[in-house]
């Protein structure tokens, strides 16, 4: 019994590997968008990896006195110190539990996003991202929506959080507003 | 660096700009104050140049180098000063020797490098080269903190090395133990084997772990003194402003000295050779527009020579820069109808008054002078300065008061700042304190600690500090780790009399390198800046100022109380061939409210000795030259200074040393490994000779 289907599944396996030889390139890299599926305050999210320049676990952050409450403290990574400021704090639903990953975001000054679980890694054809309006109620930080089996998942917007980060720190021409 | 062995110029580069720098201050020295002495310093520059020079093949500075021996040979033995037509001379081969450095020193340019200019223009500004050396010893800086960065990195997989050989140790040990147990048949070889292997690995292990400890320390300090080695001394662009006010004096026909203070503070070149170009603009306009021709000074009753005052000096995290003469002040009435010409004020209002006009003068496009000389236009230089403070994110005040001079001053933000720390450890969080305002540490019983809570004050030194406990003014919201509790309050100068903080722990003293902290990270006041350790993690810095307001405003506007006054001790003198040692002391001591003035070696304590009246001598033993105990024994020896009590203080801890130091006539013995701040001030409170 577990013969046959052993032959089988071989049998299969070559067919298919034959075939994608014949077969058309069905999806192009550009119609696929790549993410991070990850949780922030307990809640899924996902981030597109072309807006994070780096991913790290467990690196020592600094805490800093501070009344910007997102703003935990600050990492060094290659000699330069960098601010991390809590996702789930900007996403208005901070949590007591530290974060454990940093994601370094592209763009300039230098920021760090921290988050609590990375779930996976997601390769989805674009069709799977669905564009959406800013979310009002959590501050604009939310672009769009991915469809995945497990459930739909909210994208943060990286260039929106630092905008609010840059709003936050008080470090654009915007009057203070630290909360 | 690769290119360095190929490079037959490398290290000439290096010293010939280092003579060259000597020389331009000698002859400088020399024009104000002849004699043979800077004389024979010259000749020694000189000739050294000339010899290097030849060594390396450069026969044009060679020859030049001979050139100016030529000139000042004669006057060897001369009490008098050179004639006028002489010094231009020398001023003249200075120039061009500089300007043959400074090609070899743009590898860059080839085509400027194989041929010099033939006649180097006299005001060839050297600021160009200077900052050019500053950012070459800025790049070798880079590569070697890369290199460091490099070999603390190799440090990861020893360290594991360390933990496997302790994991084989441990298996070898249970394998000798098994054996002997277990196998009633095993032999005793086996047995033997097995031991010896566990005893091998152990020591091993331990030898290993031990180097890996001792290279990870030596790495760390040798990273903190190339950080440091980035910062340059601001004393490195003197030179330069002051030939600057010399070359303006010349063609003015003007007599100008040239004093200029805070040469040794260090900043990033980046910081220095701008602000230095600006300001070679502003010592020129001061003599050219300032400084009046000596018989209207005379008349005004002034000396006849006029003064321009170049002071540097560290604010918090702020570097001022200033420039003062005595000369006439801006000329208000000029600078009045210039504006009016210009539309630059409201005709019929009313008269602007002197900081309206000088605001104007700020604002740029704007000249006191009829006519913009060859050597300035007054605006210009104020553009420089504008500009100068716009780019570093300083700030510029003018002031004037007519008949009696003019202030020009510049305020920019340190980026980088060295200093050295004290680590202190409170509610688990670790933060530096700069050392240079700390006053004092202080061990608390939990009593004290309850007590300086309960009232916010600590009795330090009979009077009642405003006292906070750290972690207070650290806290940061999230949990606290378990921590001990105040054990130890340091007790800080601040602006307004001393206070005092509450820490959990000291933990020592370290260099460090402090930068401002990053643009999206706004922290509460008391913290200033933030530093990098070894491992790459971020430190906080501690901002006394932030501390003391915060301390005051925990005080809710108690009553504050001054630093108590005490009788002026005479200065002390540091001798120690580290500089390390000798700033840490210094800082230390001026913490402590002691003049403190340095020396690299005994030969130099006994020079400096005989020059000035001291309270106390502070020196090391082991120093190449007279070591410590010879400085003690010479200046007991010296009825002059049998007086002044000397204090030794070396890394030797062995009986014999102590009772040696005691022969030769030292009052207190303090060994460096259990240094105690507080046991080494407590000797030189008992022992300094006051005024």
């Amino acid at each position: 019994m577990s013969r046959v289907s052993v032959a089988d599944r071989v049998a299969r396996l070559r067919d298919d590997f034959d075939r994608s030889f014949a077969d058309p390139a069905r999806v192009l890299d550009g119609e696929m968008v790549e993410l991070l599926a990850v949780r922030a305050g307990g809640r899924p999210y996902a981030i597109r990896l072309d807006q994070c320049s780096g991913l790290h676990p467990d690196r020592p952050v600094t805490a800093l006195p501070t009344t910007v409450r997102a703003l935990i403290g600050v990492a060094g990574f290659a000699g330069t110190v960098v601010p991390v400021y809590d996702l789930a704090g900007l996403l208005a639903h901070p949590v007591p539990q530290r974060p454990r990953w940093l994601l370094l975001t592209t763009g300039e000054p230098p920021l760090a996003l921290a988050f609590h679980e990375l779930d996976r890694h997601l390769r989805v054809p674009v069709t799977d991202v669905i564009g959406g309006s800013a979310d009002g109620d959590r501050k604009g930080c939310l672009r769009g929506m991915v469809r995945l089996p497990d459930g739909d998942r909210p994208i943060v917007d990286v260039t929106a959080a630092r905008a609010l980060v840059h709003q936050l720190a008080g470090h654009r021409p915007v009057p203070e507003e630290t909360r | 660096m690769a290119e360095g062995g190929r490079d037959p110029l490398r290290y000439f580069r290096i010293e010939a700009r280092e003579l060259i720098d000597q020389i331009s201050a000698g002859v400088l020295d020399l024009d104000q104050r002849a004699g043979p002495e800077p004389v024979a310093r010259l000749l020694r520059f000189a000739h050294t140049l000339k010899g290097a020079a030849r060594v390396v093949r450069q026969k044009d500075i060679a020859d030049r180098a001979h050139a100016f021996e030529e000139v000042l040979v004669p006057h060897r033995t001369d009490e008098g000063s050179l004639a006028a037509e002489e010094m231009r001379e020398l001023l003249r081969l200075n120039d061009e020797i500089a300007s043959y450095v400074s090609a070899l020193e743009k590898p860059a340019e080839p085509e400027k490098a194989a041929a010099p200019p033939d006649v180097p223009a006299p005001e060839s500004d050297p600021e160009p080269a200077e900052a050019a050396t500053h950012r070459a010893s800025t790049r070798d800086l880079d590569e070697l903190l890369d290199a460091i960065g490099e070999t603390n990195a190799r440090m990861a997989p020893l360290r594991t090395g360390c933990s496997t050989v302790e994991r084989l140790h441990r298996s070898a040990v249970n394998l000798a133990d098994q054996l002997r147990l277990d196998r009633a048949g095993t032999t005793t070889a086996a047995r033997a084997a097995a031991e010896r292997l566990a005893g091998e690995l152990g020591s091993a292990g331990r030898r290993f772990t031990d180097a890996v400890d001792q290279i990870e320390r030596e790495l760390d300090d040798v990273r903190a003194k190339a950080e440091g080695l980035r910062l340059v001394p601001v004393g490195s662009v003197f030179t330069t402003l002051r030939r600057a006010v010399r070359d303006a004096a010349d063609s003015e026909g003007r007599r100008v000295r040239f004093v200029s203070r805070g040469a040794g503070i260090r900043m990033g070149a980046h910081l220095l050779g701008p602000v230095s170009g600006a300001f070679l603009h502003v010592v020129r306009n001061a003599v050219v527009h300032g400084i009046e021709p000596e018989d209207v000074r005379l008349a005004a009753g002034k000396p006849a020579e006029g003064t321009i005052t170049l002071e540097v000096e560290r604010r918090g995290r702020h570097a001022v820069f200033r420039c003062v003469d005595d000369g006439r002040g801006f000329d208000l009435e000029a600078l009045r109808s210039t504006a009016l010409a210009r539309g630059l004020l409201p005709s019929g209002g009313r008269p602007p008054d002197t900081d309206e006009l000088l605001r104007l003068v700020l604002q740029g496009g704007i000249s006191t002078s009829p006519s913009v000389t060859e050597v300035s236009g007054r605006g210009i230089g104020m553009d420089a300065v504008r500009e100068v403070a716009v780019q570093l994110q300083g700030e510029v005040a003018v002031r004037s008061e007519p008949g009696r001079g003019a202030t020009v001053e510049l305020v920019i933000p340190l980026a980088l700042l060295a200093m050295t720390g004290l680590i202190v450890e409170a509610g688990g969080t670790v933060a530096t304190l700069p050392l240079d305002a700390v006053r004092a540490c202080v061990r608390l019983s939990p009593e004290e600690v309850t007590a300086a809570a309960a009232s916010g004050r600590l009795v330090h030194e009979d009077s009642a500090a405003p006292f906070l406990p750290l972690a207070e003014a650290l806290y940061t919201g999230s949990t606290v780790p378990d921590s001990p509790g105040i054990g130890a309050a340091v007790v800080i100068n601040g602006d307004n009399g001393v206070f005092a903080i509450g820490v959990d722990r000291l933990a020592g003293t370290s260099a460090l390198v402090a930068r401002p902290l990053p643009d999206l990270a706004p922290a509460a006041p008391v913290i200033g800046s933030v530093a990098v350790d070894a491992d790459g993690n971020p430190r906080l810095v501690l901002d006394p100022l932030g501390l003391a307001d915060e301390v005051l405003r925990n005080l809710r506007g108690g009553d504050r109380t001054a630093a108590p006054a005490v009788a002026e001790p005479l200065p002390i003198l540091v001798v120690d061939d580290s500089l390390t040692t000798r700033m840490l002391e210094r800082s230390i001591l001026e913490s402590a409210g002691y003049e403190v003035d340095l020396a690299a070696s005994g030969e130099e304590g006994l020079e400096r000795a005989a020059a000035r009246s001291y309270g106390l001598f502070l020196t090391d033993i082991d120093m190449p030259g007279i070591d410590g105990f010879t400085f003690v024994e010479r200046t007991r020896a010296d009825p002059k200074l049998a007086t002044v009590p000397a204090i030794l203080v070396s890394s030797r801890a062995s009986a014999a040393d102590r009772d040696r130091g005691r022969a030769a006539g030292a009052s207190a013995y303090v060994v460096k490994g259990e240094f105690d701040q507080e046991q080494l001030l407590e000797h030189i409170r008992r022992l300094v000779v006051r005024t």
